[in-house]
């Protein structure tokens, strides 16, 4: 579930809650108030009412007792009954009696013998009860006599005959038992109503007064604040859903933002500058908080791409003493470059292993063919002079193992001069240039600067040098077609310095076809941990070859 | 006519034998004694006073011929060595006439040439012929011996130092690097125990080295 979603899930449940919580409540004190007060003025009213019945009987029954004039019985009344009927004086309800059965309340005095009659005349009581003040459009007051039956006339059957009109009611019931009480029930016309009871009880009459009114009219109110509170919830919702959504959108956006950020460099990518709206200072924090972040994982990238490409010599500052990316970072660094370290010292060694084979190998066969097979072919010629008569033959035969002799010289030189072993690097080269100066039209001038007797240079640096010059010299043959090549080779007491010059053409240090010579001049001079430093230009091309003289003797 | 008592030290045994072969034809040489390497050679001579020539060659186990030169000079024994290799190389000439040697031969010597020389070194003469000489001597020249205090090329820096040439157009100059230069003048300065340039172009004028 999306974050707005929540926020606005929430609120709104709050919101609603609340106030559907609040309408209820309400409701039900108003809609129980309302009851109470429509109960309790239907009860004034009733008593009101019943106050007034009960005086106009006291009052009827005590002018008829004071002067009992009888309408006589039978006809003018329209009541059928004998006087053998009315044992004893008091008021009796006389309406079954009547012939169109007319609600009828009569005074009885029995007096000797003689019995007066009269009947309290019902447009009083009627009036009484019609008066409908307060009443609404449903409110009625009416009378129910003991035999269910109502004795005053019904609101909504006005034509009927009360008398016809059976009223058996909750509140009829109650009342008959002589309650007094309130209550929601069924009228006689089958109709919720509200409704009071109270039982008028005077010498032999026994009726039921009640005073009622329609739920549906006391509900009217409760029903138009219903669909005015439903209508309120409607607007507070509405309010509510539109602040909310506001207001999840200043939270949600600056998160959405952010856990975007987070996503491209969950991906990898630490470039991304993207610029947010920041309405609030956490927000902003957050945003810079990010930022550093970016910035500290961007450097831990770009360094480990300088470890990448090997450059072993790149800066990296930890962020913190708990940067442990950049403190495992350093740490891979150190070990690579120990490991480069390693590895160089091992590419050397095996490199002057390989050197040092491949010359001794040569120093090997030069003395083979200078020491063994030179000495057999003076033996040869030896054998010759004694024993071969012929001197012409002699003469041819020696000639050629002489030339034999040469060649072998020649070649045992070219592989390695024994001066080098014998004499060092001085005489060796100068050696080496005196029979190229023979041989070419180049004119070699060459220093020798080197310590004589009291060399420091180990057998293998003037090897190397040696190899070296005659690499420069062969090249500058092949290649550079010089007229001069001038060569100083300079002896210290710390290093050793080969300098070479010479008038050729040139070439491009970039483009040059190194072929192996270049590459193994330089080869030598790392395993002697020497410096090489080459320039050229057309008629002016130097070399400086510099290597370090390790003092044996102090260590 | 008194015989040339000769011995030939050479670790090759054909040469060693061819050698001797042909010495037998010459009645004058008697070849006493043939040996493989210089140690078995001293140990001959030590007990031998009556040797007069010695064919020697210089590549051999044990004891090669410059350290028999020297051992020869320092036994004080009449013997003659003649030098006999396979090295045409000016230096190794010059290594053994300085340490002794009556003559130099190669070993691809006809014999004429070969028995000529036995007879003058013999008669207690040094000879070197006219090849081999010049290889010599042409080694020799290169060699600038010098007493002095500076070497030939801190004389030459010291020079153009005084000139007023930087240490760059110095090593432009004289085809070095300029590390050399520096080096050589960090040298000079040492040598006249001085402490500065300027300090040292004033005292090698006092002392005349410019």
């Amino acid at each position: 579930m999306s974050l707005r979603s929540l926020i606005l899930l929430i609120i709104n449940g709050l919101v609603f809650l609340v106030v559907v919580i609040l309408s209820i409540t309400f409701y039900n004190q108003f809609s129980h108030v309302i009851d109470d007060r429509i109960l309790q003025q239907l009860n004034s009213i009733k008593t009101l009412k019943k106050i007034q019945i009960e005086n106009l009987i006291q009052t009827e029954w005590h002018n008829f007792s004071e002067n009992p004039t009888s309408t006589g019985f039978g006809d003018s009344l329209n009541i059928s009954m004998s006087k053998k009927q009315f044992p004893v004086s008091g008021i009796y309800d006389l309406t079954k009696y009547h012939k169109q059965n007319k609600t009828s309340i009569g005074l009885v005095l029995v007096d000797s013998n003689q019995i007066k009659l009269n009947v309290i005349p019902y447009d009083k009581i009627k009036s009484i009860l019609l008066e409908r003040t307060g009443m609404g459009n449903t409110g009625e007051s009416y009378l129910v006599g003991d035999d269910y039956n109502m004795r005053s006339q019904s609101r909504f059957f006005p034509k009927k005959t009360p008398f016809s009109i059976l009223v058996k009611t909750e509140g009829v019931l109650n009342g008959l038992s002589g309650e007094s009480g309130r209550g929601i029930y069924k009228d006689y016309r089958g109709i919720d109503v509200y409704g009071v009871y109270s039982a008028i009880n005077l010498s032999n009459l026994k009726l039921v007064i009640l005073s009622e009114i329609d739920k549906s009219e006391v509900k009217a109110p409760l029903e138009a604040l219903k669909s005015r509170l439903l209508g309120l919830i409607g607007i507070i919702m509405l309010v509510a859903i539109v602040l909310s959504l506001f207001l999840s959108r200043i939270i949600a956006n600056p998160i959405i933002n952010m856990k975007n950020s987070l996503k491209i460099m969950a991906d990898g990518d630490y470039t991304q500058t993207n610029e947010f709206v920041k309405n609030s200072n956490e927000i902003k924090e957050m945003f810079l908080a990010l930022d550093n972040l970016k910035k500290s994982l961007q450097g831990a990238v770009n360094f480990s791409n300088e470890i990448g490409e090997m450059n072993l010599n790149a800066l990296y500052l930890p962020k913190s003493n708990s940067d442990l990316l950049g403190k495992s970072l350093i740490k891979m660094r150190n070990k690579l470059i120990e490991f480069r370290n390693n590895e160089n010292k091992h590419r050397i060694n095996t490199k002057r292993q390989l050197v040092d084979g491949l010359e001794n190998e040569r120093r090997r066969l030069s003395r083979e063919l200078h020491d063994g097979i030179g000495p057999l072919l003076t033996s040869l010629k030896f054998y010759i002079e004694n024993n071969i008569e012929s001197k012409t033959q002699q003469q041819e035969m020696k000639t050629i193992v002489d030339n034999t002799i040469s060649e072998i010289r020649l070649m045992s030189n070219a592989l390695m001069p024994s001066t080098l072993d014998d004499f060092g690097i001085g005489a060796a080269l100068t050696n080496f240039i005196e029979s190229i100066n023979k041989s070419s039209s180049i004119h070699i001038d060459f220093e020798d600067l080197t310590n004589k007797n009291n060399t420091k240079l180990t057998k293998n640096q003037e090897i190397n040098i040696f190899r070296i010059s005659q690499e420069l010299i062969n090249n500058a043959l092949k290649h550079g077609n010089p007229k001069n090549i001038k060569i100083t080779l300079s002896e210290f007491d710390d290093f050793i310095s080969l300098f070479y010059f010479d008038d050729g053409n040139g070439f491009n240090l970039d483009t040059v076809k190194l072929g192996s010579g270049i590459i193994n001049m330089k080869e030598r001079v790392e395993i002697c941990k020497g410096e090489i430093q080459i320039t050229s230009k057309p008629g002016n091309t130097t070399f400086e070859i510099e290597l370090p003289i390790e003092d044996h003797e102090d260590h | 006519m008194k015989t040339i008592k000769l011995i030939i030290a050479d670790d090759h045994e054909l040469f060693r034998n061819g050698l001797k072969e042909l010495l037998k034809k010459y009645s004058d040489i008697d070849v006493v004694d043939c040996v493989a390497d210089g140690k078995e050679f001293i140990d001959v001579l030590k007990n031998n006073s009556e040797l007069d020539v010695v064919l020697l060659d210089i590549t051999m186990p044990n004891m090669d011929g410059f350290e028999v030169l020297n051992e020869i000079k320092s036994l004080n024994k009449s013997l003659k060595p003649i030098i006999i290799s396979m090295h045409d190389e000016g230096n190794y000439i010059a290594k053994c006439a300085k340490n002794g040697a009556y003559s130099y031969l190669l070993k691809n010597t006809d014999q004429d040439e070969l028995i000529k020389i036995i007879r003058i070194v013999s008669g207690g003469k040094k000879y070197f012929s006219p090849k081999i000489s010049e290889k010599m001597i042409n080694y020799i020249a290169e060699q600038t011996v010098s007493e002095q205090i500076l070497s030939k090329k801190e004389q030459e820096v010291l020079e153009l130092l005084s000139k007023g040439l930087t240490t760059k157009e110095i090593a432009l100059k004289l085809f070095v690097s300029s590390r050399t230069i520096e080096t050589h003048r960090a040298n000079i300065i040492k040598k006249l125990e001085v402490k500065n340039t300027a300090e040292l172009i004033k005292k090698a004028t006092k002392i005349n080295l410019i």
